[in-house]
């Protein structure tokens, strides 16, 4: 396109080309941008490797963060899966009336399972373990009640209460119990470690732009020369743009990169402690590492965060730089 | 081709680089643009690529008015404007290739397209044996032949030089007049801003003389240019 001279055929647009071919070329054309930018960080790897440095190490608390708010929302709900409600009957209840419970227990959709222990087995129970042997000989009545235990079809905190509430009301309930406490706060502390790890996010991601629009800043003064050249026979900001664009691209992927691998060090690092104390738990409790998935979102992230920083440093930095010329 | 209507430029402070200044350069003329440093050489080259604009009055190119340019047009309009400077403003770290190769890959060229254009280019400036060589490895006057195929390589219809023959030898001088001469030869429009007078009163060219912003002289080399 010429301004001045009508009809003068400037530029490869000039040349009539099919829209395959172009469509093609497009592609290949910013291929070789993002390449020739790739060499360029090649050419100077020291500031390259030390923003990639900062990058990733930036990004490895957050991913730190997240591993640990997966890993422990795992422990919550696997204990939740044996979440159970004790119902003690009233002392005065008949077998009729218990099977009668039973039978509505088992109707109730909200119900997975009812499993029902006698008082003198739960005695012969706790003889057997308790430890106190004979001495329970002595005692004349079985002051223990009858049990039911109950698997709630729904095992949320919040579903197992509701049907603990219900159960109450039951005729021949004595008491419905259900241990949750210890639960709900687990999941209270999970929420404030993922609440930490969102500002942590924020705050460290922040950090990337500026540090990643720095970085470009360097690169942008660093040629200005260049750039002013390039001004001088005709190209425009955007054309000058590109190649800093691609730039903070490949600095936010290699960041991302070395995130994942100082992450998988880290998690190697810690399996052996993780594997004693889970042992002494006698836990099946395993490490969850990042899934694919999420390495996907981590590099998705960490890309995005260079783009944006180097879209920022070079909006301000490249329409500074004016041909002085001539 | 090229038009000054009354073209005034004056820098915050006061300073008057240029005084209403008038002329006019035909399609396919070539003419010298002289004066001491500080005449407004410099400064008139500059409103003619829109490095700078006027403070007042109009300047034309092809009858295009350069004030209805906007920001964004700007480069679009440096296509259209070959441009050679006195310290070459060549990129040292890319080979003699890229450098002339420069303005057609800000125009999307690409591929064996480019690399004939590159070729001619250097081939009329005689450095066809240098494609791969790096600036610095060249002589002072086979870097200003560099930013002469540069100018040229996309085949603008307007050719501004700034001194272009300011560090050189007589000899050599010469030999970049000559190709400046081979292209206006073909039409193209060219306009060289230079206080060697000696070579101009060699060339008898029509040229322009500027003194204190002001233009001073306009025809061949005469008395009028040397005091």
């Amino acid at each position: 396109m010429s301004i001045l001279f009508q009809g003068r055929a400037t530029g490869a647009t000039a040349v009539k080309q099919s829209l395959w071919n172009k469509f093609v070329m497009f592609w290949i054309h910013h291929l070789r941008q993002a390449l020739t930018s790739l060499g360029e960080i090649w050419l100077t790897p020291a500031s390259s490797l030390l923003t990639v440095a900062v990058l990733g190490v930036s990004l490895t608390l957050p991913v730190t963060l997240h591993l640990m708010v997966k890993n422990l929302q795992q422990v919550s709900t696997s204990v939740d899966q044996a979440a159970q409600i004790s119902l003690f009957l009233k002392a005065d209840t008949n077998e009729t009336q218990i099977a009668e419970l039973i039978a509505l227990l088992q109707a109730n959709p909200e119900v997975a399972d009812v499993q029902f222990i006698d008082k003198s087995q739960a005695l012969a129970e706790f003889t057997a373990e308790s430890g106190f042997g004979d001495a329970l000989s002595y005692i004349e009545d079985n002051p223990l009640p009858h049990v039911m235990l109950v698997s709630p079809r729904n095992t949320s905190s919040v579903a197992a209460s509701a049907l603990l509430a219900s159960l109450q009301q039951e005729r021949y309930v004595e008491l419905a119990k259900l241990d949750i406490g210890w639960l709900e706060r687990l999941d209270a502390i999970v929420s404030l470690v993922r609440q930490v790890a969102i500002a942590v996010a924020l705050l460290l991601m922040v950090a990337v732009l500026l540090v990643v629009g720095n970085t470009i800043r360097l690169m942008i003064l660093n040629k200005k020369d260049e750039i002013e050249v390039m001004k001088l026979v005709g190209a425009t900001n955007s054309y000058i743009q590109r190649p800093f664009l691609y730039t903070g691209i490949w600095l936010g992927f290699f960041g991302g990169i070395l995130t994942f691998l100082i992450e998988e060090v880290l998690l190697w690092w810690l399996k052996q402690g993780i594997a004693n104390v889970t042992q002494l738990y006698e836990s099946t409790f395993t490490l969850q590492p990042l899934s694919l998935s999420e390495l996907g979102y981590l590099l998705l992230v960490a890309v995005a965060l260079g783009f944006v920083g180097s879209f920022l440093a070079v909006r301000r930095n490249i329409s500074q730089i004016e041909a002085t010329g001539l | 081709m090229l038009r000054f209507e009354q073209v005034t430029k004056s820098y915050s402070g006061g300073f008057v680089a240029l005084d209403r200044v008038s002329f006019h350069l035909e399609k396919g003329e070539m003419a010298f643009l002289t004066g001491h440093s500080g005449a407004g050489k410099s400064t008139l080259l500059k409103l003619i690529s829109l490095i700078e604009r006027p403070t007042t009055g109009k300047v034309f190119i092809n009858g295009v008015d350069l004030s209805r340019v906007n920001k964004g047009q700007v480069p679009y309009v440096r296509r259209d404007i070959g441009m050679i400077f006195q310290n070459h403003k060549l990129l040292m770290n890319h080979s003699v290739f890229d450098n002339v190769a420069l303005p057609l890959v800000i125009e999307g060229f690409s591929g064996k397209d480019m690399t004939k254009r590159v070729h001619a280019a250097l081939d009329k400036v005689g450095l066809l044996d240098k494609v791969r060589c790096l600036p610095h490895t060249l002589s002072g006057g086979e870097q200003q032949r560099v930013g002469i195929a540069r100018a040229v390589v996309n085949r603008p219809p307007l050719l501004l030089a700034d001194e272009p023959t300011g560090n050189l030898d007589p000899e050599l001088s010469k030999d970049i007049m000559n190709v400046f001469e081979a292209f206006n030869q073909v039409g193209v429009s060219v306009l060289i801003a230079s206080h060697d007078l000696s070579l101009l009163a060699r060339m008898r060219y029509r040229t322009l003389t500027l003194k204190n912003g002001r233009m001073i002289n306009d025809g061949l080399t005469s008395s009028g240019a040397d005091e």
